[in-house]
């Protein structure tokens, strides 16, 4: 039963895109435009140049397409589903999801769970279609692969710990519109969907590597490209769990401050 | 002048009623500034990476980005609350606006002060100050006077392209998403010579979404490339112009589509 509920909830979003054609046709079309402008830019910007910052061509192509698609793992809006914490907070709905018989913190874990699916699957799907077409490289072993997926897997998790933590925000300023916007735009730069941080100077990585957002993107995609050589990888993977630990424990413990916090009808 | 008046009126109050929220109202500052920076951030690292981007010299290049910046800057704090009108519409306040006796758009225009278009004019402005000093143009007061109508042209150009997206919202909410996307676009690919691109992307990024009217033409105008950049001169020349026929056009879309506009009560 608790499987059943499990399902019905974390298919709330996903069922909301699927029952809206132009937004899945849109998804489609900014996808798909989205990806051959930057294996365009890249392709143009290496014309001039051989390896730059230990990144080839190809390399840097298949890295930057590859970001484009993780890009929409998590990219749905719960806004237009009227889902979101900002929302909740401000209609006084959030009440809500402490009177279910599903405690909040799992409500949000399975929301954030079936969005993540229905994201993978159109990355999957845009995977397949530039390995077949030759814009991106597969990986050089099955070995690789499977660093790369285990490492995507646990940059997942931290991208979801980060997004909880801005939504827990709103607990305490009711608003999170400007902190989100800044997560976003952190988000872009310092995890490499911009450009990979090979290219950055090398304060930026420096700084970047006390920040959880590399472990996002940068760790995994440097992986596949093979920047990162696999006798290196189990150093990123550990920095990974650490900021997946470190995080699931502050948002547990933010989660129930985040109780007290909350009124309904006034008290 | 009744209008003017209460135009800044409506301003005031707007600016006062962001500074209700201290912390959102710094944060918003804080927002226009870092996404400017990371443009700033991105393009520096292009440049120092892949000099002579497309033929151009690094100095001619941050002139783009510059323009595009500054342009972006001033769109937001005029015009900039045609991107993201799908809410009001879905949230139904659209509606009221029809019923008060001032125009929908300069009602929506006026539903709130763009506290990031701050922040962004702010690092824009460095931007632009940064790009003339390094700049080797000999900057005449003709090349002056090109370069406000490209800010112009610009702010206009972008924001034919958030009303066009904000005129199908009223027919299709969730078109909306579209603005995002736009905004994605500029961005990323307005910052850069477009000849650095297959000749069919950059054809789409001129003539389909016509992103390069908004630096990229008027910049390789002003640095003397506008001979090789793959479209005519006096097309490239007219990019001020163009901003400001499209958003003529755009606003007609926008009267039309209001036009024919439906609420939920029908």
């Amino acid at each position: 039963m608790a499987a059943l509920y499990a399902w019905r909830a974390a298919r709330v979003t996903p069922l909301g895109e699927l029952l809206a054609p132009p937004r899945i046709t849109a998804a489609l079309l900014r996808l798909t435009v989205q990806v051959v402008l930057v294996a365009s830019l890249w392709r143009g910007l290496y014309s001039q140049t051989g390896t730059t910052a230990g990144l080839t061509r190809d390399q840097a192509v298949t890295y930057a397409v590859m970001a484009v698609l993780a890009s929409r793992l998590r990219e749905l809006d719960q806004r237009s589903g009227r889902d979101a914490v900002l929302q909740h907070m401000h209609f006084g709905t959030i009440i809500y999801w402490y009177l279910r018989p599903l405690p909040p913190q799992r409500y949000y874990a399975l929301r954030a769970f079936g969005e993540q699916m229905y994201g993978l699957a159109w990355a999957l799907a845009g995977y397949v279609v530039c390995l077949a077409t030759g814009v991106v490289e597969p990986p050089k072993s099955p070995a690789v692969a499977g660093v790369f997926a285990l490492s995507m897997l646990l940059g997942q998790l931290v991208l979801y710990y980060v997004m909880l933590l801005i939504d827990q925000l709103c607990f305490w300023t009711l608003r999170n519109g400007a902190a989100m916007l800044i997560l976003i735009f952190a988000q872009n730069l310092l995890s490499g969907v911009y450009a990979p941080l090979w290219f950055f100077p090398d304060w930026f990585i420096t700084m970047s590597r006390f920040l959880p957002f590399q472990a996002t993107l940068s760790v995994p995609l440097s992986i596949y490209v093979g920047r990162v050589p696999l006798s290196d990888a189990g150093a990123q993977l550990a920095l990974q769990a650490v900021w997946v630990a470190s995080l699931a424990l502050f948002t547990r413990f933010l989660w129930r401050r985040a109780a007290r916090r909350v009124v309904a009808q006034g008290g | 002048m009744e209008a003017v008046r209460i135009v800044w009126r409506i301003t005031r109050l707007n600016f006062r009623a962001q500074l209700e929220y201290r912390t959102e109202f710094l944060l918003m500052i804080a927002i226009g500034a870092i996404w400017q920076v990371s443009v700033i951030v991105f393009a520096t690292v292009l440049l120092t990476r892949f000099s002579g981007m497309g033929g151009w010299d690094s100095s001619d290049v941050l002139l783009i980005p510059a323009t595009r910046m500054m342009a972006h800057g001033l769109m937001v704090l005029f015009l900039g609350r045609m991107h993201g009108i799908g809410r009001y519409i879905q949230e139904g306040r659209i509606d009221i606006y029809l019923v008060r006796p001032m125009p929908v758009h300069r009602q929506a225009q006026l539903e709130y002060f763009p506290t990031n278009a701050i922040g962004d004019l702010t690092v824009a402005g460095g931007l632009m100050v940064g790009a003339l000093s390094r700049s080797h143009l000999d900057w005449t007061a003709g090349r002056v006077a090109y370069l406000i109508a490209a800010l112009l042209g610009g702010m206009l150009l972008e924001a034919a392209l958030f009303t066009t997206v904000a005129s199908a919202s009223l027919r299709f909410p969730s078109a909306d998403y579209w603005s995002r996307w736009v905004e994605d676009l500029l961005g990323t690919f307005g910052n850069y010579p477009l000849n650095v691109l297959p000749r069919a992307v950059g054809g789409f990024l001129t003539y389909g979404l016509p992103l390069a009217f908004v630096a990229f033409l008027p910049a390789a105008v002003l640095t003397g490339h506008g001979h090789d950049i793959g479209v005519p001169y006096w097309l490239a020349a007219s990019s001020p112009l163009v901003g400001l026929l499209l958003y003529l056009a755009a606003r007609l879309l926008w009267r039309w589509s209001l036009g024919h506009y439906t609420g939920v009560n029908g």
